[in-house]
């Protein structure tokens, strides 16, 4: 059945980032009454829409369309708008970011962690032996997936809410999980193999993100690790899932990610043999953690004006993908592949 | 003394020999891990059943998770204690080094 009132257009929408936001754009505009189909696409960044607009001109139905897409952070426009790389970011981004790397490397030479001289922990310790923790080579991997994270959904606008589900995501795991290895007595261990191809995961993830937040690659897009588009397809208001579901889970997921300090944390747990001593010590642990990476987690909402974001974008892309190749050496390094290049 | 090494942050440590010892014909290499491995070099005696002693005190960084690719040796340290680490006899110029579980800190025993 044809109807002579139907008109197909072709759109570029601005700000559509990820495989969940085509979903989400196709189902926003399939709501609205006048559009019958609406087809998405990542690759070219444009929507595709048939239905009936009267007598409205292209440009009014971009306009109206985009309203509806607003709140989402998406626009429509007739004109492609030019990808710009804006390379002259990089003029501030290189020296801050690289100012941050060596401030990294000379706290590891600074030998911080001998700061703790107890071997009986208590919370106050757990809390200190946390914020060293936060600023030691662990920031390397959870501080780079964090920065990673949250720069990442800074650019889709969604500055605090992520952040903070990661945050009770992570607090939640190391109590309940830190009890349950105190009661337990026996701690979560990989082997050689799982533990080397969990941190190749993570080096892997962030150089990913960390080109991604350059924003000069614009094919990186397609690799971000987003929840896939068939079980999104499923899920009503896939946005608030991938921006919910997903910062909690992986905050619940550094419970396991090879850090010195939350190992051995585990270890001493576990020796404790009891529930709530066990999730009270990882808690105060995971507690201490909190301020620097709280600090990492919030830096975005220091942006205010548009001309800052581009060059703090660009700069947590080069400190994430410093901390991707950082964890992709010692990842090697510790399956004994390659001979030590980073010595502290 | 097995603290003589000084447990310490910074700077390039090589053992003089006063971490290896030998007692009824076992060879002790005794290491003292926290913030790094010290001594960071150690020069053993080759064909010998060898143990190498890790000391921890306070030790919870990344020095606590250790592993040792030639033995195949994976482990985390007590924050407090010693650990034994069997080694069967080595051949002349075999190296054998151990890391830390992200690899940034190291150490080398070299059999001669």
């Amino acid at each position: 059945m044809t109807n002579p009132d139907q008109k197909t257009y072709t759109f570029h929408v601005n700000g559509m980032h990820c495989r969940a936001c085509v979903i989400l754009v196709e189902s926003e505009l399939g709501d609205v009454s006048e559009i019958s189909k609406a087809r998405a696409s990542l690759g070219d960044l444009s929507v595709e829409v048939t239905g009936e607009f009267g007598d409205k001109s292209q440009d009014h139905v971009a306009n109206d369309l985009s309203e509806v897409l607003k709140p989402h952070g998406y626009t429509l426009s007739l004109e492609k708008q030019r990808h710009s790389a804006k390379w002259s970011d990089f003029k501030l981004a290189i020296p801050i970011s690289a100012g941050f790397i060596i401030f990294f490397i000379i706290l590891q030479k600074l030998g911080i962690v001998n700061l703790i001289n107890t071997s009986n922990v208590g919370y106050g310790t757990a809390f200190i032996i946390g914020l060293i923790a936060s600023v030691s080579t662990c920031m390397a991997v959870v501080g780079g997936l964090v920065l990673s994270m949250s720069a990442n959904f800074a650019k889709e606008g969604d500055k605090v809410r992520p952040q903070i589900l990661f945050h009770v995501g992570r607090l939640i795991a190391f109590l309940v999980l830190g009890g349950a290895i105190g009661a337990l007595g026996s701690a979560f261990q990989l082997g050689a193999t799982g533990a080397f191809i969990l941190s190749l995961v993570v080096a892997i993830v962030l150089l990913v993100l960390g080109v991604n937040l350059l924003d000069v690659f614009p094919w990186a897009k397609r690799l971000q690790p987003t929840i896939p588009g068939f079980i999104g397809k499923r899920v009503h208001g896939l946005k608030n899932v991938n921006h919910t579901l997903t910062p909690f889970l992986v905050g619940v997921a550094t419970f396991f990610l090879p850090c010195g300090f939350t190992q051995s944390m585990q270890i001493y747990t576990l020796s404790t043999g009891n529930f709530w001593t066990g999730a009270l010590i990882m808690f105060t642990f995971a507690l201490g953690t909190l301020p620097v990476l709280s600090l990492l987690s919030f830096s975005s909402l220091g942006i205010h004006k548009s001309a800052q974001s581009g060059v703090f974008f660009k700069t947590a892309g080069l400190v994430v993908i410093f901390f991707g190749i950082f964890n992709l050496i010692n990842a090697l390094v510790s399956a004994g592949i390659i001979p030590p290049i980073f010595s502290f | 003394m097995i603290y003589a090494g000084g447990v310490n942050g910074g700077g390039v440590s090589v053992g003089n020999g006063d971490n290896v010892s030998i007692v009824d014909g076992k060879q002790i290499i005794s290491i003292n891990a926290k913030g790094g491995y010290f001594p960071r070099m150690t020069i053993a005696k080759a064909g010998i059943p060898t143990v190498i002693k890790m000391n921890t005190r306070g030790t919870f960084d990344c020095s606590a998770a250790l592993t040792i690719p030639n033995l195949s040796y994976r482990k985390v340290l007590p924050p407090s204690g010693e650990t034994l680490i069997d080694v069967p006899p080595q051949q002349v110029g075999t190296s054998m080094r151990g890391l830390c579980g992200m690899g940034m800190y190291n150490f080398t025993v070299n059999f001669n």
